[in-house]
């Protein structure tokens, strides 16, 4: 069986946010405008989280690109009362959007705050309607649900018709979220980790590779590489 | 050549409409939006069987920074809605920046302005007319074809932004039929000074280009390499193979007053009182050449003026060896920077033994920022002659051009040969464009004073004066001086609201264009090409403004421009020699992608050391001591032919006491230098180590926030001798104890209401531009707000 998962190394990251805006492209999450976000209710599934400590002249920044980490071991599907967040067979945690009741146990639970609720419909200037992603895994939520990266799943289905409509067999490299795709420094890496070969279970296995809070026992399946 | 046409074009670029059964229509997803309560399909719901939609991917080329990456645009139903790095493009090898991510945003912005505008009543006051494209080039025409009639073409001034491709010479060839000298470049300082250093050192009319990807140890002075460089997408593909892409790992030091991202992610980042780039580069030299460090081979062989030596008149000059052992040794150095004298010297010694090592220069406003930017650039470029770096793998190379057709002969009357003869309206040599440059943010000032002359008509593409301040302050008073404003902008800038007309230009997403490889040094070309079928709104390019408004000028201005279209204009050029436009028209970007280097002395090394020199001789011999400039200077003296250091004013000035902290400026990755509107998605994740959303921030050092007695989130004023803006104040330990920055790109006014409870008039953030009082570094305080 598949199982998904994705390598950051962070020696290749520069923090450049452009997964952050790929993700929202993709993904189609709204607007939320200065209002908004200043209430803190800006939707990016995917965002660069600093930390700042230190002092001068020898501050310690680190700088962390956060997806979902579809855990293994997710918190998320423990808590939801409605069976709207689940695992499937692949390792994708998603969210059943027409079960969700929007009680955000979730948001709660999730040890790497990923999970974003959808406080009003989701709006944009009308003008910029034109530019959303059709697909329809990718629908604008509605008000009420809350919502998260999917590892862009709407790409995993694409890749299969596309394998399907060429006559040959899926294979895991057919598929990619928008985040690793648009990687400015290509630190990003995607596959199955159940095949041994592929190259995120070799730097899985790498002794540079780490993942965020492990002492949760939430098993993530994203894998970071150490700076330096 | 292949006939470049743009439905063969949509052809080969894209897979040609796709069936995707599953893919539901795009007008089932916006009955989904209308009715947002309406549930969607959540990712395990059967997905519905729905008509096939129309979907391709079309090759173009980004202009929302210089760095002019490929990218690879899905259009679904005629609608642009996703954008892909282009994976066969040489400068981002397939990734693409969170501008480009955005680019929608910007193409599809409720801010554009879409058919020509009138201004009606006092110009700023913001009383538009819409009028008709005939209208609007009859007006432009006629004040055109009058102001030539009475013998002033030259009063006519063409001020511009980034060009791409074959767009400045068209600027320049438009300018020159017509008879005006004014095709303006509104370059920064700092972009003019790296031009100009390579210039007078090395003999090369153009930026230097940095092999990043194979230097062993690079130095950053100033800027922000991987953030906002003219190059940041090759630098940051180059970054990443420096760490993980080769056997052995390159190192990386930032040396800059601010903690940016590119001192976060660097090996070392090299915090220096602000202005002194100079002093640590001479320092450096220094220690290396004390310490016999440096190539003395090439210095010896082919380099002019590192030893002290006698011109011809038997008069001695002092050298570069003499200059920097007699005035920067590590402790005067370390006193002038704040570097410690013993990292002066490790810095040094690694990079002079970590070979190829690389000095780089900041191309791009603001980087260097002391007001001696000129002097300060040729002390950093001149590292890389020491240590051999010219033209070498891993060291500074040249841009390379494809050979394209030759441009078609023009005759100029006798009304645009007097208009040519005049002098530039920002008082640039006009004869000597090479050390003419650096004028134009003089602009402002001289039109306000009518000198050389008035300017009777100012054109604007790709400009946004008024707020940037690159033209000098108080700009909007000098463009209210001027009769007869025009802009080419694509939303209602500041300066575009000080105009009589605007002509708004379609998006680099709607036109045909091209655009070299600037900054890989390979030669070849990339494609723009308008990925909708005709623009979102009633816009132009303004390459067709200009053809159209030649032709309505008639005479020898139309005979020069023979072309229909723009599009015409380019395929015509590209026709050239070198050109695949099979290649160029399948993958969008053609190139050999191989660089020609040039051994020291071959016949080759002329076109890398000297092909463009005037006046001095072009020997195959760097500069140390420019013998440009000596040529050039009416009262040359050895202090300004060598590189060199000035303590900027405002360090020391009278000031000081009121104005105790220094404003220092740095680009950012989320600033769309291309793009004068709000694009929203930038703006919510605009300030990354401030968590800073559609506003501006003040960062201040933990030291200067006690001592003004200030904590993180307070409102407060910074105020210089110029002006105050208020922001959020930000304690950030990534910061020289003295110095403030603020982001320069914020403070734009919108009329669009950006999302639930946005007012529907807001000025986002605050413009710290106009803080600025001069040159070089500006004085503030900051205080409670």
């Amino acid at each position: 069986m598949t199982r998904w998962g994705m390598v950051i190394d962070l020696d290749k990251c520069f923090a450049c946010q452009s997964c952050t805006l790929a993700c929202r492209m993709e993904n189609n999450t709204p607007v939320a405008g200065p209002d908004q976000a200043a209430r803190g209710r800006t939707i990016l599934w995917n965002e660069v989280l600093p930390s700042i400590d230190g002092s001068y002249p020898r501050p310690t920044v680190t700088l962390i690109p956060r997806p979902c980490q579809h855990c293994d071991s997710p918190a998320c599907v423990r808590v939801c009362p409605v069976g709207a967040t689940y695992k499937n067979e692949e390792g994708l945690v998603l969210v059943n959007y027409s079960r969700c009741i929007g009680c955000r146990m979730c948001t709660v639970a999730c040890p790497y705050q990923v999970r974003y609720f959808n406080w009003y419909p989701p709006e944009w200037p009308e003008a910029l309607r034109a530019h959303l992603n059709p697909d329809p895994e990718v629908a604008p939520r509605p008000r009420g649900v809350v919502e998260k990266c999917t590892f862009c799943v709407q790409r995993l289905r694409k890749a299969r018709e596309g394998a399907a409509a060429a006559g040959r067999a899926f294979q895991a490299t057919d598929y990619i979220p928008a985040c690793v795709q648009t990687c400015t420094g290509h630190a990003r890496y995607f596959g199955d980790l159940d095949d041994p070969d592929s190259l995120v279970s070799q730097l899985a296995r790498s002794p540079r590779a780490f993942r965020l809070q492990e002492e949760m026992g939430t098993q993530p399946k994203v894998y970071y590489l150490k700076q330096g | 050549m292949v006939k470049l046409s743009r439905r063969a074009f949509l052809r080969t670029a894209g897979t040609a409409a796709t069936s995707l059964a599953a893919l539901a229509a795009a007008g089932g997803m916006h009955a989904l939006l209308e009715g947002s309560q309406n549930v969607g399909p959540g990712p395990d719901d059967a997905v519905a069987a729905a008509a096939p939609a129309q979907e391709s991917w079309v090759k173009t080329t980004c202009a929302l920074c210089p760095s002019g990456c490929g990218l690879n645009v899905r259009v679904v139903d005629g609608r642009a809605v996703k954008v892909e790095g282009n994976p066969l493009h040489p400068v981002n090898q397939g990734a693409c920046c969170l501008k480009g991510q955005a680019a929608l945003e910007a193409l599809y912005s409720p801010e554009r302005i879409r058919r020509p505008l009138l201004q009606t009543g006092a110009r700023g006051g913001g009383d538009w007319q819409e009028i008709s494209w005939d209208d609007a080039l009859q007006r432009v025409a006629g004040i055109l074809a009058r102001l030539r009639a009475a013998g002033q073409p030259q009063s006519v001034v063409f001020l511009h932004g980034q060009t791409r491709g074959q767009m400045r010479d068209l600027i320049q060839r438009f300018m020159t039929a017509y008879g005006s000298p004014n095709a303006i470049a509104l370059e920064s300082p700092d972009e003019q000074a790296a031009r100009l250093a390579m210039f007078v050192t090395q003999g090369i009319n153009g930026f230097p280009v940095y092999d990043l990807a194979n230097a062993r140890y690079v130095l950053a002075f100033g800027g922000n390499l991987l953030e906002s460089s003219r190059h940041v997408m090759a630098y940051l593909g180059a970054a990443a193979l420096m760490r993980r892409g080769r056997p052995d790992r390159g190192r990386l030091v930032a040396v800059h007053p601010r903690l940016s991202l590119t001192g976060i992610k660097a090996d070392e980042w090299v915090p220096i009182r602000p202005g002194t780039y100079a002093a640590l580069a001479l320092g450096m030299a220094n220690v290396i050449i004390d310490d016999g460090l440096y190539d003395k081979d090439f210095v010896r062989d082919f380099t002019f003026g590192f030893e002290d030596f006698s011109d011809d008149g038997g008069r001695a000059h002092m050298g570069f060896k003499s200059l920097v052992l007699d005035r920067f040794g590590p402790d005067q150095v370390a006193t002038i920077t704040g570097v410690p004298a013993a990292d002066i010297a490790r810095l040094a010694g690694e990079f002079a033994t970590n070979r190829p090592a690389v000095a780089v220069l900041p191309l791009e406003p603001h980087g260097l920022d002391d007001g001696h930017e000129l002097y300060t650039a040729m002390a950093i470029h001149s590292l890389n002659a020491l240590v051999g770096a010219i033209d070498s793998s891993g060291g500074v190379l040249v841009q390379r051009y494809p050979r394209l057709a030759p441009w078609p002969a023009m005759a100029a009357d006798a009304t645009a040969r007097a208009g040519l003869a005049q002098p530039r309206a920002d008082g640039a040599g006009s004869s000597d464009e090479n050390l003419g440059a650096g004028a134009a943010g003089r602009l402002a000032d001289r039109i306000r004073s009518g000198q050389p002359y008035p300017v009777q008509a100012l054109f604007l593409q790709g400009v946004d004066p008024v707020h940037d301040g690159s033209a000098g302050p108080d700009c909007a008073e000098a463009l209210l001086k001027v009769p007869f404003v025009v802009s080419f902008a694509s939303t209602l800038d500041e300066s575009a609201a000080h105009a009589d007309l605007i002509l708004p230009a379609s998006s680099f997403l709607e036109t045909w264009g091209d655009d070299y490889l600037e900054g890989t040094g390979f030669a070849g070309l990339s494609l723009h090409q308008p990925v909708l079928e005709s623009p979102v709104g009633d816009t132009r390019d303004v390459g067709d403004v200009l053809l159209q408004l030649a032709a309505l000028l008639g005479g020898p201005v139309a005979a020069a421009h023979p072309w229909h279209t723009y599009g015409d204009l380019v395929q015509e050029r590209l026709a050239g020699a070198d050109v695949d436009a099979a290649a160029l028209a399948r993958n969008g970007i053609w190139s050999e992608l191989s660089y020609p280097h040039a051994a020291p002395g071959s016949p080759a090394w002329r076109d890398v050391v000297g092909r463009d020199r005037l006046n001095a001789p072009s020997d195959g011999r760097f500069d140390f001591f420019a013998r440009e400039l000596f040529a050039a200077l009416e009262t040359p003296e050895d202090a300004g032919c060598l590189p060199g250091f000035e303590l900027p004013v405002a360090a020391s000035d009278a000031t000081a006491e009121a104005y105790p902290l220094l404003l220092i400026s740095q680009g950012l990755m989320t600033e769309p230098a291309g793009w004068a509107g709000i694009i929203p998605s930038l703006q919510e994740c605009y300030g990354l180590q401030s968590n800073t959303r559609w506003d501006s921030w003040v960062e201040i050092s933990p030291t200067a926030a006690a001592a003004a007695g200030l904590a993180s989130g307070d409102l407060v004023w910074v105020e210089s001798t110029a002006g105050r803006v208020q922001a959020r104040a930000r304690l950030y330990p990534g910061l020289w104890p003295d110095a403030v920055f603020m982001p320069g790109w914020q403070g734009r006014f919108t009329n669009v209401r950006w999302g639930r409870g946005a007012p529907p008039n807001l000025q986002v953030g605050a413009n710290a531009n106009a803080l600025r009082a001069g040159d070089g570094i500006t004085r503030v305080r900051v205080y409670r707000a």
